[in-house]
């Protein structure tokens, strides 16, 4: 088994270099560019088993449901299918694959969340390049773009589809706030306590 | 028995109605309240009130890409995708595939974003309802800009109360002359912060900030409640269609009205190919349609015709009706047909965080936020540019969304996020786009699907909009300083093109004479009489305002006029 400080520094030089080349095609998401539409995705069974690792431990069970309850793995690989193109499905295919050489699943939990924790603080440094802005872009609409020159880092993607898969199920909406389809009013609480769950509607 | 005539009895009516969108639904209302027997041709399929919203109460979970959408719509919906929103897996379906429904960019960029169903984009409008000021109306003649106005705000004041009062605009009256006030059902509250923001504008700046004026009933009146129409329920989630008709729309309120009036006819899946002009009376005498699944060919025939199938397409239609007469299109005399594309430009201002309010939340989801009216040329102030814009914006508590970006993950991570963090706060501008001829559309060499005409549009911001937008970014920065927010973003979007507001204006103006404009101050066609236009196509400048209440206010007004005509026999 790979001793943890050579898994770490294995994951920094694969995540230090690699994603600042050139090589990955230019993100197109606005024009709907469909060339570089891949055909098909999916996952190989050891890719699953990382994924499904690695959402785990961004949303973990605790006394609520973890990604693995809430079907985040099946809903990362589906969003990867359906609504991203080459760039990002690169740029995740490498990231995973690079867990596996660096033979994430082997590693004791401690080591898989400090390599987690560096794969996060490098994936800030590659984020610089990108330019997010919340704009306004129609009545009552607010939008987060995030754009730049390469595929989203894998860390961002798999953060994002994790939190969206899960804070959108139904067991994590239910386990996590206080959902009200239809609130029936609009009213100003001004004694919120810091235990107040958010209100998802 | 002719068969022959008793179909022409069949498809014979007092009006005809191209289009049941905002202005179209008016039309119709206005015009089988009156009397008249009415038929509205609408080109997209019949979706019905209600039972039509099929996403309208579905749970998150229930959308398999949870709103997002996918490859596959990304091309299909290729002008939808410069909004980011409007191809959303929640309300695409109420929206038009571009790929099916093709049109060209020859010069600059225009997105035409299209909803073919009954009700048309009254279905998915923001809601922003302002009535124009004095000067909007009166701006082209002092600067010597496209052409004047022949009407001013008190021709339509009247009308603007009229339709307020039906159609139930929730606001506060403030008493600006900048941004008139309506007739109000109450208005919608602000957030703490908002009001400390509104606070520090108007102390430190001298600029007023109003909650935003919506169509959402917030007291609904008889005159609502008889259509079955009910109180906003704060879901926020107006795109999909409303299932309380709680924002007007054509199905919530104007179709329903002309509906019990027992004098209307909708005809769905009819799309107007050409109106059929009769050169002997110099009269229309009724429209020629397209079923657009059948393909068959059809006419329809009235005493006055109004059109209301939305700026391009009424226009378009205008273009597609050659005759002897009008060669390059109906009413065409003046070569305006088609030109004077505006719109609202937007996608540029600021946002920040807020420190503090940690106690302050809300319940509820506020389909609404805060506008600030125009400062900019108006009264002392004067810019380098000419017109100006208003904000839209406000504050709200972050969600789990901010986790995306932020450090940490695991058990601590996944509480925190269960919780509302920071208040965030943001301001775009919308401002106003003015007339300029070159921005236009032509009917194409390319035809459709249904064998009519594919538009290619020739449209760019000139100086005074690009200049604008500076000042947008820079005074939205301004006014969050000025309230003390923290990490303030300015923006200047700059990969945006006219038609990203859908609030596309223009291309058969309304103006002084036939020499200069398509339609006279009753929104007659100039020397076709009973050829009304009253949606966005006449408008000679944009304010910059929302547009919606003033297409409303203007039907009605015309509606007025072509029954009182009528009874005269002028039509």
């Amino acid at each position: 088994m790979m001793k943890r400080r050579d898994a770490i520094s294995q994951i920094a030089l694969l995540v230090g270099g690699a994603f600042t080349a050139p090589t990955l095609m230019a993100m197109d998401v606005r024009k709907g560019n469909s060339s570089i539409v891949a055909a098909d995705f999916s996952l190989t069974d050891a890719q699953r088993q990382i994924v499904s690792a690695v959402a785990e431990h961004i949303i973990p069970r605790t006394s609520t449901p973890g990604a693995i309850d809430a079907g985040v793995p099946a809903f990362i690989e589906l969003m990867l299918k359906d609504c991203y193109k080459k760039p990002e499905r690169n740029s995740f295919l490498k990231g995973v694959n690079d867990l596996a050489k660096a033979n994430f699943l082997a590693q004791p939990a401690a080591s898989q969340v400090a390599m987690l924790t560096l794969l996060e603080s490098n994936t800030k440094d590659l984020m610089r390049s990108y330019s997010q802005k919340k704009i306004k872009v129609g009545d009552n609409i607010d939008k987060d773009t995030l754009e730049g020159a390469n595929g989203v880092p894998f860390w961002r993607l798999m953060k994002e589809l994790t939190l969206l898969g899960y804070y959108t199920s139904e067991k994590g909406i239910q386990a996590s706030f206080v959902y009200e389809p239809v609130p029936g009013k609009f009213e100003l609480i001004t004694d919120m306590k810091p235990t107040q769950k958010s209100f998802v509607y | 028995m002719n068969l022959n005539i008793d179909a022409i009895k069949g498809q014979t009516f007092d009006a005809i109605v191209i289009g049941s969108g905002i202005s179209g639904g008016w039309a119709a209302k206005e015009l089988t309240e009156k009397g008249l027997k009415v038929a509205v041709l609408e080109r997209g399929r019949e979706i019905k009130h209600i039972e039509g919203y099929e996403t309208a109460m579905k749970n998150p979970w229930e959308f398999d890409h949870r709103g997002r959408p996918t490859n596959m719509a990304a091309e299909e919906y290729w002008a939808g995708m410069r909004t980011g929103y409007t191809p959303a897996e929640e309300h695409r379906y109420l929206f038009e595939n571009d790929k099916q429904n093709p049109y060209i960019e020859k010069k600059g960029g225009f997105d035409w974003i299209r909803a073919y169903h009954t009700g048309g984009k009254s279905l998915l409008w923001g809601r922003q309802t302002y009535r124009w000021n004095r000067e909007d109306f009166l701006a082209n003649e002092k600067e010597g800009i496209g052409t004047p106005w022949p009407i001013g705000y008190d021709d339509l004041a009247p009308w603007y109360s009229y339709v307020e009062k039906f159609a139930g605009i929730s606001g506060q009256a403030e008493g600006l002359d900048v941004l008139p006030d309506s007739d109000f059902l109450p208005a919608m509250q602000m957030t703490a912060p908002e009001v400390h923001f509104k606070n520090a504008v108007n102390k430190k700046l001298g600029r007023p900030v109003t909650v935003g004026r919506v169509a959402h009933l917030t007291k609904p009146g008889k005159q609502h409640t008889d259509l079955g129409r009910s109180s906003c329920n704060y879901r926020n989630k107006c795109m999909r269609g409303c299932p309380y008709g709680a924002y007007f729309s054509s199905l919530s309120a104007t179709l329903p009205a002309a509906m019990r009036t027992g004098r209307l006819t909708m005809v769905h899946n009819a799309i107007a190919a050409e109106i059929i002009y009769d050169e002997a009376t110099q009269k229309a005498k009724g429209v020629r349609v397209i079923d657009q699944n059948t393909m068959e060919s059809k006419e329809y025939f009235a005493k006055i015709i109004f059109v209301n199938a939305g700026a391009i397409g009424s226009t378009s239609i205008l273009m597609n009706s050659k005759s002897n007469r009008y060669q390059t299109g109906l009413g065409n005399d003046s070569d305006q047909l088609g030109r004077n594309i505006m719109d609202h430009h937007l996608g540029a201002g600021a946002s920040a965080t807020i420190e503090g309010f940690e106690k302050d939340y809300m319940f509820g989801n506020r389909p609404n936020g805060l506008y600030i009216p125009r400062f900019q040329n108006w009264g002392k102030d004067k810019r380098s540019y000419s017109r100006g814009f208003g904000y839209q914006g406000g504050a709200s508590r972050e969600g789990w969304g901010r986790g995306v970006g932020a450090d940490g993950f695991g058990a601590e991570f996944k509480e925190s996020l269960t919780h509302p963090g920071q208040w965030t706060v943001g301001f775009g501008g919308f401002g106003e786009i003015l007339p300029n001829p070159e921005n236009r559309f032509v009917l194409g060499a390319q035809k459709d699907k249904w064998g009519l005409p594919v538009l290619e549009f020739s449209a760019e911001f000139g100086q005074n909009e690009l200049r604008m937008r500076e000042d947008m970014m820079n005074e939205a920065a301004t006014m969050l300083e000025a309230a003390g927010f923290k990490n303030i973003n300015a923006y200047n979007k700059q990969d945006t093109h006219i038609g990203l507001g859908i609030h596309e204006m223009g291309t058969a103006r309304m103006g002084t004479s036939v020499k200069n404009s398509i339609v006279n101050k009753h929104n007659q066609v100039h020397e076709v009489k009973n050829v009304f236009m009253t949606d966005g196509a006449v408008m000679a400048s944009a304010s910059c305002v929302n547009p919606s209440l003033t297409y409303m206010a203007m039907t009605a007004r015309a509606a007025d006029f072509a029954v009182s005509e009528l009874k005269k026999r002028n039509l």
